[in-house]
């Protein structure tokens, strides 16, 4: 699975660098859906190696390699996870060095809820790719913007209501979507793997 | 032991079968798959790589049921060429590099850059820029240097250029000097695995129509060229297909144990052997 995982980061290194910048303005922008933006969009990444994949064919020369069809499924989430964890991390970073040099605060529940609402994107779109590919998919590509800015702009909502002193409201949505981000992804993963087994024929 | 066994495989598509496909490659020898565009090639090969699951039959490559999940160790051992090197485009060589020697437990990098060099590949140049003949040579570099035990190549040589695919024949016989390598190919440049294979097999319209020791096979047919009414002297069963050969005449494959002593019939390369064999099965 390493393989796969450092095969996507290099497919998709160029769109790093421009993600990488954009993690960094949307993070300086002081505004809770603008931060919540930077981490909710990573979950787009492993959809974006998956396009690559599907232009080359990998998946012909990956059922050649001693890949198991889980490695494959499995490699891409995890790849997910990690992109989701960097920009959260590096969000995260880069709004506490601002904090020390301007008077904005650094949000850590927006952070928080930011990542599980990535998580929930990722699990919901990438069973959606692996059953359907990323040319018939396209429509799903519409789901995935709804969800990224419709969840970032709930995370704001919700981080600026918490922020106002209502981290009680706060405390209960994020053990739902913890609860919704497993769930969802404990779901998404065998089904993925079904989907993927389905393709391969 | 065989390499691959592949028996009374069926697999159908719809319009499109394999139908009864039964292949044995003994190991440390190399099979040479011939067919037209479309006639089971790589499908065979998918099967046999447990990429597409038949709907009877049962497949072993290497001892190892290619559904069982021993096969997927068994994979370290098989290097694999497809008709197309499919690398996703952004990568360069130094990348595939890293990608494979995360991939397989016995890689050589060293080998590996040496691959680069011999076939004069550039390292940090992306796959999308690369032409077909540089592709087939970074996806045979990639085959060879994780120490298989079995090529399973399809259209391998394809796109090359006649130097190098003289240079890359040369490395897959090289490689069949240990004994327990082995080699399946597929091609439609039949000098090629006339130079190399000990065994043809012949795959038309989904049916093996056979798979012969290639000296055999060169020795069970000839050509007769003659006058028409000669031609037609023979037994028919002793003529597997005619071709008309200009001036009245008459091009014809032979079985020579069926034509009568005295007849002078010339060597048949195996590419005549297989173009009358594809217009002998379209006459039927």
């Amino acid at each position: 699975m390493k393989a796969l995982i450092l095969k996507d980061t290099y497919v998709i290194w160029r769109q790093m660098k421009y993600f990488l910048v954009m993690i960094l303005i949307f993070s300086a922008l002081p505004n809770g859906f603008n931060n919540a933006f930077a981490v909710v969009y990573a979950s787009m990444l492993p959809y974006t190696a998956l396009a690559y994949d599907e232009r080359s064919k990998w998946d012909q020369m990956a059922a050649m390699m001693p890949y198991s069809t889980r490695d494959v499924v499995l490699g891409k989430y995890v790849f997910g996870w990690l992109c989701i964890g960097a920009a959260a991390v590096l969000s995260g970073l880069f709004q506490a060095v601002l904090s020390l040099v301007t008077d904005r605060e650094v949000l850590p529940g927006t952070l928080v809820l930011s990542v599980l609402g990535a998580l929930c994107i990722l699990a919901i779109t990438l069973s959606v790719m692996f059953r359907f590919g990323v040319e018939k998919g396209r429509l799903a590509m519409f789901l995935i913007i709804f969800l990224v800015c419709g969840t970032a702009g709930a995370i704001a909502s919700i981080t600026v209501s918490g922020d106002g002193g209502a981290f009680a409201f706060q405390g209960p949505i994020l053990v739902v979507m913890s609860i919704a981000a497993l769930v969802l992804t404990a779901v998404s993963v065998p089904l993925s793997i079904r989907f993927y087994t389905k393709r391969q024929g | 032991m065989n390499a691959i066994e592949l028996s009374h495989i069926n697999k159908f598509f719809g319009d499109f079968a394999i139908r009864d496909l039964n292949l044995t490659v003994p190991s440390g020898t190399i099979c040479g798959l011939v067919g037209e565009n479309g006639a089971g090639k790589s499908t065979t090969i998918r099967l046999l790589m447990g990429a597409l699951r038949p709907d009877s039959g049962t497949a072993s490559v290497l001892g190892a049921d290619v559904f069982s999940p021993e096969f997927r160790e068994m994979k370290e051992d098989i290097g694999v060429v497809l008709d197309e090197a499919y690398f996703p485009e952004s990568l360069n060589a130094v990348q595939v590099g890293k990608i494979m020697a995360a991939t397989y437990r016995r890689w050589d990098q060293e080998l590996y850059d040496g691959y680069l060099k011999r076939f004069d590949l550039p390292a940090s140049k992306q796959f999308k820029d690369f032409s077909r003949g540089m592709r087939m040579k970074l996806a045979i570099a990639v085959a060879l240097s994780h120490q298989p035990k079995l090529l399973v190549l399809d259209e391998a040589t394809a796109g090359l250029d006649p130097i190098v695919r003289d240079e890359v024949l040369d490395i897959f016989n090289e490689f069949t000097r240990e004994e327990d390598h082995s080699i399946l190919i597929s091609s439609h440049i039949l000098s090629d695995l006339e130079k190399l294979c000990d065994y043809i097999a012949f795959i038309h319209k989904g049916d093996l129509l056979f798979c012969e020791e290639k000296d055999r096979l060169l020795e069970e047919y000839g050509i007769l060229t003659d006058s028409s009414e000669q031609v037609d002297c023979l037994r028919p069963e002793a003529i597997v297909a005619r071709e008309a050969s200009g001036y009245g005449g008459v091009r014809a494959l032979i079985k020579r144990d069926l034509a009568p002593a005295g007849f002078q019939l010339e060597k048949a390369s195996v590419e005549d052997i297989v173009l009358f064999l594809v217009k002998g099965a379209k006459n039927r």
